[in-house]
This record gives structure tokens, C-alpha cells and sequence, in this order.
């Protein structure tokens, strides 16, 4: 029974030791934060502050190997109009190889001033006059606690304010607040509460919080106190917020609305823009693809009366010249230059890009083509034409087909001057059938020893692709249409791009269907070229 | 129609009518009514108290402001003779100890005191910057005693003399004075307020 009863007691007495050791500890530990903010803080000696409405410690530093030991000193302190007292005084050693001379009073007065002065034997070392209600340092706020207020980027910040009596309302806080892992925070000041909201916060970051105590400076004054421990949160995750969604699927819904009505304005300028029509001959050769499947033959012999209109429709509005192209040109491989036609097909992409040098071009090429005489000397004029005589000079002699489709280059036709073999008087009727598109083709074709089949270029020798494209037309025939007869000229004109546009009209696809024909047997552009080359360029016919 | 006279044939006396008669005895009873309530006895309407300290505060600042001046004051601030002002030290314990009569009777005491102190520097003071401060601290004494009676504190009556006075010091400088005015305030006056039973009521 005394063993248990024993035990327990001493169970007891070790548990108050522990307790006393840690709160001995923990006073130890706060002396030292105040002593390490009062130093800094605090620029007179002996540097004095008060925890409370009764407590006051003062203390000062010296060096170790300098510093006397405790008896050496006095400290004294004086009331107004009271005699002076002394302070007894202990010394603690602090880091560094310093000594700390502390005095502790229990009891103060206050709204008084106090003179103190420091003796080391006899001798005056510090000397202060100070009120003790001005130099306050206190506990920081104890159980601080953060909680959600429940609305977004809010939290609820409250403690517990030292506890002393009548200093409650001259109590300044200030509380810091900064996202975990940044070392910049902001702080808000709060007076006289014990609690406060922060706001603005972000919505779901972890915010570390804490708080430190002042008085305010009016009836009482002192330091801030240390900073109390902090406090880790996470605020609350980013809402679903209703409002700015509808206003987000709202404006959205009006701006598809108004894209969509734009599109819906402009749709044909788009769908020209986006898909251009490509030319196709089908309009004009009724059946052609659709009942003959490209057969030409078939269909000319089916269609005899159909063709003739449309004929009538070039006779009106073109006057062919006797220069344009009746056949494609294409040239040997042995023959000495192949090289030109890169040129030409350069400068004809110059010549593309700028108007200007297109109409030079045509410039160039036009007297060329109004007369056989003209048109030579056209062509002598232009450098790269001295090339084409040699090589018609070199056809005359060597009138050998090729096999191969082309050493020209897409962008090159040739005009041949009356490139069949009718007598020259009637050479200008042979022009003028020859522009017919196909008919005169045709004829010309069949009087033709020539074994082309296709020599429109644009007319596809597979008869099986049922599109007149003019793109085609580069497609230069396995064989060389040659005219028999050697007693007229060859002119090889090469039209580097020049279209044949003999209809006033200037849209495009006008284009496109006028001189498609044009194009088949003139000169074979593609389609594409065409907006390039200067459509107002009627040649005119001067037979 | 109560009022109109019918006149007689004679036209000369106007003839009270019935209605007029009967008219008679409410105009007296309304006339009597109001009389009552003029004269009625009552308490006069008790003052609001004035809990909020920051008046207080207010004119603690003030008071400061004028000690300040009067430290940096080099000509014409000066007391001509020595005055008695009250202790401003406070002991809590000692403070606490003492009752809620003792405590106001003890601030009124000082509150007069220093009244009459800064009555006679004012008439010392000759630099005319300090007059202001001065006149300033005068009317916010005698604020805080209305301040005080709004509290329910009874009025002090004046002692006869100065000499003899307990919790008294006697101050010969100017400085000293205002340095006496400002600690007061800040303390025992600030402490009283604070403790004040109207107050203390008015929380709970």
C-alpha cells in the first residue's frame, strides 16, 4: 500500500518536474527571443522592457573576458519624486562569449518616469530615463487558428490577445500572410480584435499565417513582439462559378452567331475563293463527256449541228490572227538548245509577277504576231526568238517527230504561221478556220499526214479523261504537226504566256470560257496563269 | 359654425351661441393638459455616457503635441511660480485595491489641479505659439469633465486650498507640467474611463 502510494507520488513529482523543466525551457527560449528583438531594436543600454502590468526586466551585454562578476555591479533605479532603489542582478551567458546582466522587478509604476543608472564598482556605466508604460514587448498572440469563412479566397484568422488587463483596447496586431512556398508575403493590420478576415486570397494554394502584438502608441507604447508560429491552410478550391460560365457560353453563342452570319453574307466570295471554279469545257460540248465519254469522234459525228454554234459564238468575238498557234511545237532532243525554254518559262514567271513586264511582253509579242513580217521582226527583236528561228530552221531541216512529249517547257507554245499544208492565198482562210477550236483542228487534221491525233494539246489523247483543261494543253503531242508544204514559213512563235484573250470581257472565268478554245490550239496556258496575263489585249487580226 | 356669433337685432352684444358654450370646456381641458405636461416633474434627461475612449485618445495626442512644443520652446515658456499638480504614478495593485469613489475622486482632484496649473502658465507664457497649446489643453480638461459627468461621476467640489493636498507634487518648470498633464491623462483619467460603471453596463 505506502510502495503504491509511494509510486505514485513520485510518478507525480517527476510529472511536475517535467513540467516545470518545460515551461523553464519554454521561458528560456522566449527570454532569448526577446533579448535577441531588443537588441536589435533597442539602442540604449541597459535595454529595458516590460512583459506586463508588473513585470520590468532590464538587462545589458558585455564580454566575457571583460565583464566582472555580478557583485561588481549596481543596478539603481529612481521614481520621480521617490527615492532610489536597487535592483538585484544575475548573470546568464549568452552566445557568442557574452555575458547578460539581467534585473527583474515585480512590481513597477507606471505613468512615471524612472531613472536608472548602472554602477560598476562606483563607476556610472549606463545611464537611462524612460516610463515604463512606453517600452512594452509582449508574448506574441497565443493559439492562433485560421479557418475557411466559406466563401472563395477568404480565411478567418483569430487568437487569443496577451492577457492584460486594461491594454486590450491599445493593442495593435498585424498579421502576415504568405503563400507556402514564397518568402513574400503581405500584412494586414488589425486594432483592437482579436480576429480578422483575409481576402483575396487564391483559391486552393496553401497559405502560411501569422501574427505578432503591439501596443498602440497613444496610452501605451512598446515593440512588436515576436511573430507567433505559424499556421499552415489551403483555402478553399477553385468554385464552379454559375455567372461567369453563362456569361462565357453566352458571348461565345453570339460570336458563333455573327461568324456564322458573315459566312453566310459572304458565302460566295468564300466558296470562290476557297474552291475557284475550274474551267471545264463541258458546257460547250454538249454530251461530249456524258454520253461519249470523251470520244471525240463519236461525238462530233453525233453532234454535227451542235458544234456549229458554237463556232458562230468565236466568230463573233474573236478575229483570230493568222499568227496564233496551231500547233504545239515539240522539238527533238538533239536539238542544241533546250535550255531557252527554262528561260523563257523564267521570265514568263517574271513575267507573272508583274503586269508591267507581262505587257512588255506582249509588247514585245504582239507586233509579232499582227503580221508574218511584223511578226518576225518581232521576233528578231527579242533575244530569246533568235533561238526559235534556229531551231525552226533546224525543223526544216530535221522534220523528224519526236517521240518524246515535250523538251519545251509547259509555259511555251508556238505560233506557227500557217501551219498546214493549204496554199498561202488561202492562208488566211486556213486561219480563220483554223480558229475554229476544234472543227478546223479536226479538218486540219485529217488532211494532215501527221498522225496526231490530239494536237490540241488541251484535247487529251486518251479520250478517256474527259476534261478539257486547258492545263493540259502543255501536253505536248508525241508528234509534230507539221505542216507538208515547204514553201511557207514556219514560224515558230514562242508565246510565252501571252493570252489569247480575244473577247472584250475580263472576268476570269469568262475568260476561261472564251478563250478556252483559244487556248486549246493557240496557246497552251493553263488556266491559272491566266488572271496574270493581261486580259485586255485583244490581238487583232491585220491579215 | 361653433364660432360664428348670431347678432342680435341690436348688433351690439354678439350672442353666444350653444355651440360656443359647449366648446368651452375642451379648450380648457387642453389648456390644462398642456400646462401639466410642461410642469410636469421629471428627471431631466440623463446624459448619454461617453464610453468611446477614443476622445480620450484625442485629447491625449493634443496634450502631447503641447509638450513637445513646449520641450522645443526657447523664449517665453517659462512658470513663473511653482505649481501643485497631481501624481500621475500608477501602481495597479495599488490601484485596484482602491474603490470606484476613491478612484474618481482622486482623477477630479488632479483634473482641478492641473486646471489651475495650466491657468497660470498660460498667464507665464508669453510666446503666443504655446497660447494655442495651451488654451487647448485647458478646454479638453474641462471636456473630460463632462466626460465624467456624462459617467454618472458626482462633480468635485474644490478644496479651500492647495497646500497640503495628498497625492500632490509641486513642478516649477513648464515642461514639467505639461510632462505631469500628458501622464495623467494617459493614466489615472484613462484607467478610470475605462473602468467606468456606466460603461461597464452599457458592454454588458
Amino acid at each position: 500500500m505506502t510502495c503504491d502510494h509511494l509510486s505514485r507520488v513520485f510518478a507525480l513529482y517527476v510529472v511536475f518536474c517535467a513540467l516545470r523543466a518545460a515551461s523553464i525551457v519554454q521561458a528560456a527560449r522566449d527570454f532569448e527571443k526577446k533579448v535577441s528583438i531588443l537588441m536589435k531594436e533597442d539602442s540604449e543600454n541597459p535595454k529595458c522592457y516590460a512583459e506586463g502590468r508588473k513585470d520590468f526586466t532590464c538587462f545589458w551585454v558585455e564580454d566575457e573576458e571583460r565583464a566582472g562578476s555580478v557583485d561588481q555591479y549596481s543596478f539603481t533605479y529612481t521614481y520621480q519624486n521617490e527615492n532610489s532603489s536597487r535592483c538585484p542582478l544575475r548573470a546568464v551567458p549568452a552566445a557568442g562569449g557574452k555575458r547578460l546582466f539581467i534585473c527583474h522587478l515585480n512590481r513597477t509604476q507606471m505613468f512615471v518616469q524612472m531613472d536608472i543608472q548602472v554602477r560598476r564598482e562606483g563607476i556610472l556605466i549606463h545611464n537611462r530615463s524612460l516610463l515604463i508604460e512606453l517600452v512594452f514587448l509582449l508574448d506574441p498572440p497565443a493559439n492562433v487558428t485560421v479557418s475557411s469563412t466559406g466563401k472563395q479566397g477568404q480565411l478567418n484568422v483569430s487568437w487569443v490577445p496577451p492577457p492584460l488587463k486594461y491594454m486590450d483596447d491599445s493593442m495593435m496586431y498585424e498579421v502576415s500572410y504568405a503563400m507556402a512556398d514564397s518568402h513574400v508575403g503581405q500584412v494586414e493590420v488589425a486594432r483592437a480584435s482579436s480576429e480578422l478576415i483575409l481576402r483575396g486570397l487564391q483559391p486552393g494554394t496553401k497559405y502560411k499565417v501569422r501574427v505578432r502584438v503591439k501596443l498602440d502608441g497613444i496610452s501605451y507604447n512598446g515593440y512588436w513582439s515576436a511573430w507567433s508560429d505559424p499556421v499552415f491552410i489551403e483555402t478553399l478550391p477553385a468554385e464552379f462559378d454559375p455567372l461567369i460560365m453563362s456569361l462565357t457560353l453566352i458571348i461565345s453563342f453570339i460570336l458563333i452567331v455573327l461568324s456564322l452570319t458573315m459566312l453566310l453574307s459572304h458565302r460566295r466570295f468564300l466558296t470562290k475563293k476557297i474552291w475557284p471554279t475550274i474551267p471545264t469545257p463541258d458546257s460547250k460540248f454538249q454530251g461530249l463527256f456524258t454520253v461519249y465519254g470523251g470520244d471525240f469522234e463519236e461525238w462530233l459525228g453525233q453532234t454535227n449541228g451542235g458544234l456549229w454554234l458554237t463556232p458562230a459564238l468565236f466568230y463573233s468575238e474573236e478575229c483570230p490572227s493568222p499568227l496564233e498557234v496551231l500547233s504545239e511545237l515539240s522539238l527533238c532532243p538533239s536539238l542544241p538548245s533546250p535550255t531557252l525554254p527554262p528561260k523563257i518559262s523564267r521570265s514568263l514567271i517574271a513575267d507573272r509577277k508583274k503586269d508591267e513586264d507581262v505587257k512588255k511582253g506582249l509588247d514585245e509579242r504582239e507586233p509579232a504576231e499582227r503580221g508574218n513580217s511584223a511578226l518576225m521582226e518581232g521576233w528578231r527583236a527579242t533575244t530569246h526568238d533568235h533561238w526559235l528561228m534556229d531551231r525552226l530552221r533546224a525543223l526544216h531541216q530535221h522534220p523528224v517527230p519526236c517521240s518524246q512529249s515535250s523538251l519545251l517547257e509547259s509555259q511555251d507554245t508556238y505560233v506557227t504561221l500557217s501551219g498546214n499544208n493549204h496554199v498561202e492565198d488561202e492562208h488566211l482562210d486556213d486561219i480563220l478556220e483554223e480558229a475554229l477550236p476544234l472543227e478546223v483542228l479536226f479538218a486540219s487534221r485529217k488532211t494532215m499526214l501527221c498522225e496526231s491525233h490530239s494536237d490540241l494539246g488541251s484535247v487529251q489523247q486518251s479520250s478517256g479523261s474527259g476534261r478539257l483543261s486547258s492545263q493540259s494543253s502543255f501536253e505536248y503531242p508525241n508528234h509534230v504537226w507539221m505542216p507538208k508544204g515547204p514553201g511557207y514559213t514556219y514560224m515558230a512563235v514562242a508565246d510565252s504566256g501571252v493570252s489569247m484573250d480575244y473577247s472584250p470581257m475580263s472576268r476570269a472565268d469568262d475568260i476561261g470560257k472564251v478563250v478556252i478554245y483559244a487556248n486549246d490550239y493557240k496557246n497552251e496556258i493553263p488556266a491559272h496563269r491566266r488572271p496574270f496575263l493581261p486580259r485586255q489585249h485583244p490581238v487583232h487580226d491585220d491579215g | 359654425m361653433g364660432n360664428r356669433r348670431t347678432y342680435g337685432p341690436n348688433r351690439e352684444d354678439p350672442v353666444k351661441g350653444y355651440a360656443d358654450t359647449a366648446m368651452e370646456f375642451p379648450r380648457l381641458l387642453a389648456l390644462l393638459l398642456i400646462v401639466l405636461e410642461w410642469t410636469r416633474p421629471g428627471l431631466p434627461t440623463p446624459l448619454r455616457p461617453i464610453c468611446d475612449l477614443r476622445v480620450l485618445d484625442h485629447f491625449i495626442k493634443e496634450a502631447r503635441d503641447a509638450e513637445v512644443a513646449m520641450k522645443s520652446c526657447r523664449e517665453g515658456c517659462s512658470l513663473s511660480d511653482s505649481v501643485t499638480v497631481p501624481q500621475t504614478t500608477v501602481d495597479f495593485d495599488v490601484w485596484e485595491k482602491k474603490n470606484a469613489l476613491e478612484q474618481a475622486q482622486e482623477v477630479q482632484s488632479g483634473l482641478w489641479l492641473l486646471q489651475q496649473a495650466l491657468s497660470l502658465l498660460r498667464t507665464s507664457v508669453t510666446n503666443t505659439a504655446m497660447h494655442s497649446h495651451i488654451d487647448n489643453s485647458i478646454r479638453n480638461l474641462l471636456s473630460i469633465n463632462a466626460v465624467l459627468r456624462s459617467l454618472n461621476i458626482q462633480e468635485y467640489t474644490p478644496p479651500a486650498s492647495t497646500a497640503g493636498l495628498e497625492g500632490t507634487w509641486r513642478v516649477s518648470s513648464a515642461t514639467d507640467l505639461l510632462q505631469v498633464h500628458v501622464n495623467f491623462l494617459r493614466g489615472k483619467v484613462r484607467l478610470l474611463l475605462l473602468d467606468a460603471q456606466a460603461c461597464q453596463q452599457d458592454v454588458s
